[in-house]
Order: C-alpha cells, then structure tokens, then sequence
C-alpha cells in the first residue's frame, strides 16, 4: 500500500519573537493510501492546524507534507488551490452548506471550481446526492434541510469529484448520537467504496476507536500513535 | 469557476437580498434615467435642428455680415449710449456695421459663387387683402428662397432654384386661417402692401429759408411721408410647418420685387444701398467652405449651412451635457452605493467565501463573483432607469412638442444603440465600484473565515 500522506517534522509557530506561540512541534507521520486516521486531542492541542496544514490550507513554519507525491508545502498559492479543488474533499462540524442555494447547486460548487461542466457535472451531482440519500430534495434549499441532512449534503459535496483524501473536522460534533451514528457510517462506506483516504479531526475517543489509525496530539506534539485492532469495527 | 457559473452564482445571491439589491440598484437608476433622458433630449434636439437646417437653408448657402454678429464693436442690446457711426445701422435696438454696394459686387466676383442676395428689410406700414375689404393688417415681407421648396397647402410653386414672379405673392396658411378664408379660395387674389418711405427730416435751417419764401407745399411735402400701393397676387399659400420658420410667418416676394421696393423705401437715406447681411449662393459643384475663405479674404464674415449646423449643435450639446453632467453626479452617488451594499455582502458570507476558498476557488475568481454581483445590480438599474425613462418620455413626448409647438416632431428621441451602449457603461462602473469589496473578499483568509468560535 502506497503512502498517502507523508508528514516530516512540521512545525508551525504564530507571532514573533517573545509573543510567538508554537502550535505544532516536530510533527512527524504517515497515513497509507486508503486508510482511516483519527487525528486526536483536546481543543487548543493543535490537531486542527495540523488538519490545515495537512489539506494544504496552511502552511507550516517548517519541515515538509508530502501529498499523493507532491511536496504541498513547497507549492505555489495557485498550485495549492488547484490541488485542493482536485484531490480534496472537506466536512466541517458546522456543515457551512449555503442555506440559500439548492441541494444541487451546493453539491456542483467543488465541480464549478474544478471546471467540470456540462452532462458530467449534472451526472456527478445527481450520484452524489442520491448516495446520501438526498435524492427527493435536489431542488430544495439547504435552508430547509434538518441538521444531519445538511451534513449529508455537506458529505455529497465533500465525495462528488471524487477526492483523494476528505477530511473531517468534527464531523458528528453537532448532531446527536443517532444521526451521528449515520454520518459515521457513511463516511467509513465512502472510505472503503471509493478508496478515499480519510482523515477525522476529533475529540470523540469512540470515534477515533473505529479509524485504522490514531494520532493522539497534545500540546502540539506526537504523543502516541495507535492503530486499530483486527476486527473490531 | 467558469464566467458563466460565476454569473449565475452572482445572479442568485443577489436574488437571495432582494430589497438590497433593488435599492441599491435604484440608486443607479437615477443616473441612468437622468442620462437617458439626456441622451434621448439630445438626439430630438439634433434631429430636429437638422430638419429645421435642411427645410430652411440651402446647404450651398453662405449668410454673410460685415462683422461678426456678436463682435464687440457691433454693440449688442437695447439701449445704452452708442458711438454714432457712418457705415452703421440700426435695427431691432442693435447697431450692425452694413455691407454695402461694393462689398456685395466683391463677393459677386469670387469664383464659384452662383448668386448674391442682399437681404432687403422691406417694411409695409400696412398690407390689405383683396378678400377682405377696409381691414388693414401688419406682416412681415420677405425675399422668397427659391433654394428650398415649401409645401404648398393651395396654388403652386415654381421648380427647385426658380423665382416667383414680379407681381407674385406667397401667403402663410396661418394668415389664411386668422381671416377665416379657405386658402383655395385666396389663391389668385390681391394683396396690397401699402409703402411709406420716411423723409429725409428737414433741418430747423432748412424749414426756416422754406417759410421765408413762402413755400408751404414744399414744407409739407419734406414732412410728408411718400406713399405708395403695390398690388401683388397671391400664387401659393404655404402650407403651415412645424419646421420651417418663415413659412409660416411672413408674406414672400420675388428678389426683383424686393429690390424695386427697397429701392423706393431707401433712396434718399442713409441706409440706401445699405444692408445687414446677405446670402450667397455656391455653384452646385464648389464646396461652400471654400467659398467662405474667399469671402472672408474680403474682410466680410461669412456662415456656411454646416457652421449654422455646428452652432447650433453646440448649443444642443452644451444643454445635453449640463443635464448629462446630473445624471453623472447621481452616478457617483450611486457608486458609494454599490461598495457599501458590497462590502456589507462580503461580511455577511464570509463563510461561504472561505468554504469556496477552501474548496479550491481562485482569489481573482472570488473577486471576479462579486465584480459580477455588481454588474448585475448596474444592470438592473440601467435598464429600470432607461425603461423609465422611455415610459415617462412616451407619455410627455406629445405635451413637449405641443408646449414647444414643433408640431409632429418629437423632443424626446429614444433609439436603442446608444441606450444599451449606456447600459454597458453602467454595468461596467458597477464593476469598477465592486472592485474594492472584491477585492476584500478575494483576500480573505480561509482558515480565519471558517473559524466556528
């Protein structure tokens, strides 16, 4: 199995001089192509920054992130954007659908910046909704949707160009146990379906529990690296 | 993102506010409405000089002065002490330097020159008209052109270029209408103009040796106005026109006939063989501009029917530019507008430009998203402000024309080209207003955008 993310001693420090903050301190891993990670810590640990500078959001202070083969932290601005719109898919705790647009116009936003148009956007759109089973609201407004259907919506806009990585950042965060529960399932389905590597942000241990893989961050350090045991799912 | 996509992502947010954007765009509608109402006024006004131009001067025509009319040394306004001068003359309260017999046979003498017509001031004490006995009435008389054809309402004209006869007379349909004869029936009548040349005043010296010798007569004779009838029978009556000037106002004779009669009401004066102006006519094949450098080598002032048209499209254009200049400063109002609704745009969805941030998006393309945002709003005010303004300009349209009394012609011109090219120019500062809101949103850092807390 190929590397999917290579993370080699990162670095990331706020401010100047004596009012600096360092958010992430030597930050070394990989996570194989196709894997399920957890990145958890408490809040302020550092685990979202590394997120960002792992997506290509952020860049870090020092050392290097290797993505699918490419060194992101040495890329230019328009690169990065590019790889984004190509290789990334993003779910954030609160949804951030657009409540004024449609169903389907929300799912075609990745495919827009991508520039894929046409028969092929309308196709993608249509699949990705009926996968989360948002099928029947294509033409409603997002405004209208109930909390777990937006972070529905928010997944089918997150797989529809088929990204290589997604990443999670509290993807159950705002919803209660049984909707949550859905949402899990369908982003572990997406995980083995499509082969997307999937990375969550989390600070749910029961969580963490069911990726392959968990980084536990502290502090802006490592401090352990856990995988999960065979067959328990 | 695709232009077309970016459009139609504009398009929607915008419908999403939609009382912001359409009094944000309303903004933009005085100005639009403003300036297409300038436009609009403008191309009547043109429209309608040039038909005025055309129906009443030849285009081979050349008026020319002895001076610039409105020249410092021809004194301009009633009243006022004036510098007494030899060459001058009075008329309508103003002083104008004359042309005289010589300067007419200059002018005569240029190459390319067809005709010379000096411009007789022939003034009638009174007319009365065969039709009607023991009335009198007062006209104006003046030279018939026969450089530009009138419409007859009865009788006939002679061809393009050919004069009325000696005896001839035109009439205006509006004297016909004030007498209450049908014009049929005054064509083939007389009118009589009755002449009154105003003697030399004798000097007190004069009068004085007069009364010594006894001769009366002779005194009465020298105070005694000279009189005299002409009789001249009425070949056409001109149609009424709301663009020809004269020919709805003054009784037309033959030059020849103006000429015998001017003749008569200036000999003996000081304003014998003396006149105001004069028109030239150019060859049909010589260019009338160059006419005029010939005539004005002769230190004479000289007016083609083109620098007419210049002046008073001058005039048209100044007007045009003042209300032009209102619709300009609503503009500007109106692009305070523009950013403000803009930037208040941006803070509300700054989420949704991190997400597409986030998501890959360009910053010139989120830039360009809220340029199209404005575009949209510069649209919408155009075409209400011009839609407007062609309602509104439908309906006055008739009262303006009737106000102004130019007849059929209309004041409010709208043609679309020159709208829609205003249009253009409307989304297109628009754009230039969303630039700076854009230009915030483009920039916006996504991690900062997205931050829940």
């Amino acid at each position: 199995m190929g590397k999917m993310i290579q993370v080699t001693g990162i670095g990331k420090v706020y401010g100047k001089k004596e009012q600096s903050f360092t958010a992430l301190d030597n930050v070394t891993f990989t996570v194989p192509e196709g894997a399920s990670v957890a990145i958890v810590g408490k809040s302020g640990s550092g685990k979202s920054t590394l997120m960002h500078i792992m997506s290509g959001l952020d860049r870090p202070t020092s050392g290097a992130v290797v993505v699918d083969e490419q060194d992101i932290s040495s890329m230019k601005a328009k690169e990065i954007d590019s790889f984004r719109a190509q290789k990334i898919g993003f779910i954030f705790q609160s949804f951030f659908v657009q409540a004024n647009e449609t169903c389907y116009n929300n799912v075609a936003l990745p495919l827009e910046i991508a520039l894929i148009g046409g028969a092929k956007r309308k196709q993608r759109v249509l699949t990705a909704l009926k996968q989360v089973e948002l099928d029947d609201k294509v033409n409603q407004k997002a405004a209208n949707l109930s909390g777990g259907q937006k972070q529905r919506l928010a997944i089918a806009r997150a797989i529809v160009n088929v990204p290589r990585i997604i990443f999670a950042d509290e993807p159950t965060g705002n919803l209660d146990t049984v909707t949550g529960e859905k949402i899990e399932q369908l982003l572990f389905g997406f995980n083995r379906k499509l082969g997307s590597t999937l990375v969550i942000v989390t600070h749910d241990d029961d969580l963490a529990a069911r990726c392959d893989m968990q980084v536990h961050i502290k502090d802006g350090r490592i401090t352990e690296i856990t995988h999960r045991k065979a067959g328990k799912k | 993102m695709k232009i077309r996509d970016s459009f139609r992502r504009a398009g929607r947010s915008l419908r999403n506010a939609k009382a912001r954007t359409l009094l944000t765009s309303l903004a933009i509608a005085v100005g639009a409405f403003t300036l297409t109402m300038s436009i609009a006024a403008g191309t009547g006004a043109r429209q309608y000089a040039d038909k005025l131009i055309k129906s009443n001067v030849d285009p081979q025509s050349i008026y020319i002065t002895k001076e610039k009319m409105n020249d410092s040394s021809a004194t301009m306004g009633p009243g006022g002490l004036k510098e007494y001068r030899e060459d001058a003359l009075q008329y309508g309260g103003m002083t104008y330097k004359t042309l005289n017999e010589e300067d007419i046979n200059k002018v005569r003498s240029i190459a390319g020159v067809e005709r010379v017509l000096p411009t007789y001031f022939i003034s009638a004490k009174y007319v009365s008209f065969e039709k009607i006995a023991g009335k009198k009435f007062t006209a104006d008389v003046t030279t018939y052109d026969p450089t530009v054809l009138a419409q007859v309402a009865s009788g006939t004209l002679p061809p393009l270029g050919q004069q009325i006869g000696t005896d001839e007379i035109v009439m205006p349909e509006s004297f016909a209408e004030k007498l209450g004869i049908a014009s049929k029936d005054m064509v083939g009548t007389t009118i009589t103009l009755r002449l009154s040349k105003v003697a030399n005043n004798p000097s007190e010296a004069e009068i004085q040796s007069l009364m010594l010798s006894g001769r009366f007569d002779e005194i009465e004779k020298r105070l005694t106005p000279e009189t005299k009838d002409v009789p001249l029978k009425i070949r056409a009556v001109s149609a009424k026109s709301s663009t020809s000037f004269s020919a709805s106002s003054a009784l037309f004779i033959s030059d020849k006939k103006a000429d015998e009669l001017s003749e008569f009401l200036t000999k003996g004066t000081e304003q014998y063989k003396k006149y105001v102006s004069a028109t030239v006519t150019a060859k049909k094949d010589v260019d009338p501009a160059t006419v005029k450098t010939d005539i004005e080598k002769r230190d004479m002032f000289a007016m083609t029917a083109k620098d007419l048209q210049g002046l008073i499209f001058n005039i048209v254009n100044l007007l045009q530019g003042i209300v032009a200049g209102f619709g300009v400063l609503a503009l500007i109002a109106s692009v305070f507008g523009i950013i403000n609704t803009q930037y208040i745009s941006v803070l509300e969805r700054t989420r949704e430009i991190g997400l597409m941030k986030a998501l890959g998006m360009r910053g010139r393309h989120v830039r360009r998203l809220f340029q199209y945002e404005a575009a949209w709003i510069g649209l919408l005010g155009g075409v209400i402000g011009a839609l407007l303004a062609w309602g509104i300009g439908a309906l006055i349209n008739p009262w303006l024309s009737s106000i102004m009394s130019i007849g059929e012609n209309r004041i409010l011109v709208f043609e679309l080209l020159p709208i829609a090219g205003l249009i253009v120019a409307l989304m297109v500062v628009a754009m230039l207003a969303g630039w700076f809101p854009a230009r915030k949103a483009a920039k916006l850092d996504p991690i900062e955008a997205l931050r829940t807390e």
